[in-house]
């Protein structure tokens, strides 16, 4: 086995001599101390075990807050040819649009800050959070499950909650291409009376300030200023989406036997994706992505009457909505060439600069915010896509601090009374469905966010535009 | 071998380990080892009965079918397990009834959401001694 070699000082190679099998190289965005962490556990293995997958254009790429996942590590990238490429199920995951939402409003820290208790208060009680918590809209009928599954984020403003101009600040405008049919009767049923909740996990909403700026123009175009109140949502599919994947496992698996495809992990199971299989598969994705949109769509309605409610206004606007978990049909120059690619972004965010027509026309001149959540209680970042991304990662990006502890680990760390204390001493108020769902999400248990971050932009896949801090957490 | 379950650490997840003397009762263990991830396992009543019927292409497909089984009725129908009893496991066959009750708020104490079972180093081994299952699941 040839080990890991270093380019400079953010990237590192995986060669082909690796492991068997390897069609294309390896390639892991890290500094030297993140490097250390991702060599921990099986992540060099994981990208290696891609780079074997059929029909991969470029590399197969890790951000620098990838660890150990199932048959693809969180933080890989993959792209695929769309016509001689597959499709894996296990490449988007089973959180499937799992993403972040960033809300701005009109409001300073020194505003909120006095009534953080009251906020928190009232987004607690309207949004619903936690394991096992069902959607204060109620079960949903299979035919109106069919439309949000259909129109995402769109259903959800047809309802009433929130605008159309908050559709043109989400990616693919909170509406993928998508085909009710291709998602089992399973998953609607997981999925029925689970719209517009927050979930449980690493799912939050917090309310933020932005604490720096590093880049005003940029900033400024995405209406973001210092001391400014923002509030980041973080939620996905729920049930839904973890069904979709769990069912499409099972129909790769039979197609790879149709198709004579064999892999080196089971997780890693995948189709032709201009075969039935992988059209049908990009179809319910599709179908659990626009639930996640909906689903954020209706949180940050929920969140702008609370703060309309305790704070007289807000004005909350979206600043934009990125997926964390996806494959998406795209356009690449790749040696040359303009060519058609499937990327596959498991736990990384596109990252596309400015004049690309998928960004929204206001952000056209300065490119597409890039949303990096923080751990609980520590900071997150808005970065911007750069041309260097759209050259070396297929437009792809970090997504987040990275696991570095096992949730048992973490728990075992500290009690929630001392985590809510030291919290409270750094300012931040908590507001949380379980203990043991809080000390879970420990913040000693993620890598340093700052550190990802500074990474990527040094590297020159995303650069930084401002960095947040919170004051407030919803947590599931 | 020792029968029952144990649960296992992983950096971003939980597994679970069960040994049984049979395929049959460690398929049964890994349920219940399943069952204590998500929910207080004495705060369910054996009030209602379930039963099962499934196929797989091999013991660790029908293992991962088997426990997708026990999400699909906690998370689609609210069904929440107490006790099992797997009475046939072969030919990649499984059935079993499932002893349990209907989600009560306030009654049973849920611990933890589980998105789903995945393939990650899972293991079926079979021995004169007895059975030895390791699966990781999504949390």
């Amino acid at each position: 086995m040839t080990a890991l070699q270093k380019l400079d000082e953010y990237r590192y190679l995986i060669p082909k001599s690796y492991r068997e099998g390897m069609k294309v190289e390896g390639l892991i965005y890290a500094s030297t101390e993140l490097i250390k962490a991702i060599e921990h556990d099986l992540t060099l293995t994981q990208v290696a075990n891609v780079a074997t997958l059929t029909g991969l254009v470029g590399r197969s790429l890790a951000m620098p807050d990838a660890h150990q996942g199932y048959g693809f590590a969180i933080g890989g990238v993959a792209a695929a040819d769309m016509e001689k490429g597959i499709v894996s199920a296990g490449g988007v995951g089973f959180d499937i649009n799992c993403g972040v939402r960033l809300l701005r409003s009109n409001l300073r820290l020194n505003e909120v800050k006095p009534k953080i208790d009251a906020v928190l208060n009232q987004m607690f009680r309207d949004i619903p959070c936690g394991t096992g918590k069902k959607g204060v809209v109620g079960a949903l009928s299979y035919e109106e499950l069919d439309r949000v599954l259909e129109r995402g984020a769109h259903w959800a403003v047809e309802k009433g909650y929130g605008g159309s101009e908050d559709l043109h600040h989400i990616e693919e405008t909170g509406r993928m291409n998508a085909d009710p049919s291709k998602v089992s009767k399973r998953a609607k049923e997981r999925g029925k009376d689970q719209l517009g909740t927050l979930g449980s996990g690493n799912h939050f909403a917090e309310v933020q300030y932005v604490s720096e700026v590093f880049d005003s123009e940029t900033a400024q175009a995405f209406g973001l200023f210092a001391e400014q109140i923002v509030v980041l949502i973080h939620t996905g599919s729920r049930g839904l989406g973890h069904q979709v994947c769990t069912d499409y496992l099972e129909i790769m698996q039979e197609g790879m036997r149709k198709y004579g495809i064999q892999v080196v992990d089971r997780q890693l199971a995948c189709v032709p994706i201009q075969s039935p299989e992988g059209q049908s598969y990009l179809k319910a994705m599709a179908c659990a992505a626009n639930f996640a949109f909906a689903n954020r769509q209706m949180i940050t309605h929920w969140t702008r009457e609370a703060f309309a409610s305790i704070l007289g206004n807000g004005d909350l606007g979206v600043v934009y909505d990125v997926c964390h978990n996806i494959a998406k049909e795209e356009t690449h120059r790749v040696g040359g060439s303009l060519r058609k690619l499937l990327v596959h972004r498991k736990g990384a965010t596109r990252a596309f600069p400015k004049h690309r027509p998928e960004i929204p026309a206001d952000y056209m001149d300065v490119g597409q915010p890039v949303l990096i959540p923080g751990s609980m209680g520590t900071c997150s970042y808005v970065l911007v896509g750069t041309e260097r991304a759209m050259e070396e990662t297929f437009g792809s990006s970090c997504h987040g601090a990275g696991r570095a502890k096992s949730r048992h680990a973490a728990k075992k760390d500290i009690t929630a009374e001392q985590l809510l204390e030291d919290l409270k001493r750094k300012g931040i108020h908590v507001r949380g469905a379980s203990k043991s769902g809080l000390t879970e999400e420990n913040p000693d248990a993620y890598k340093d966010v700052s550190l990802v971050v500074e990474v990527v932009h040094n590297a020159g896949i995303a650069r930084k535009v401002a960095k947040l801090i919170p004051i407030g957490v919803i947590k599931g | 071998m020792e029968e029952g379950y144990r649960i296992l650490e992983h950096p971003a997840d939980v597994g679970i380990e069960a040994f049984g003397h049979s395929l049959k009762e460690a398929f049964e263990y890994a349920a219940l080892g399943l069952t204590s991830i998500i929910v207080e396992p004495a705060s369910v009543d054996p009030s209602e009965q379930r039963f099962v019927s499934l196929k797989g292409t091999d013991p660790e497909n029908l293992l991962v079918r088997w426990l997708s089984e026990i999400i699909y009725l906690y998370d689609g129908e609210d069904f929440l397990l107490s006790d099992v009893t797997v009475s046939r496991l072969d030919h990649g066959e499984l059935e079993a009834t499932l002893d349990g009750e209907k989600m009560i708020e306030g009654k049973h104490k849920l611990r933890m959401d589980v998105k789903a079972i995945t393939y990650h180093q899972l293991k079926v081994d079979e021995t004169p001694e007895g059975v030895h299952l390791r699966v990781f699941l999504d949390i």
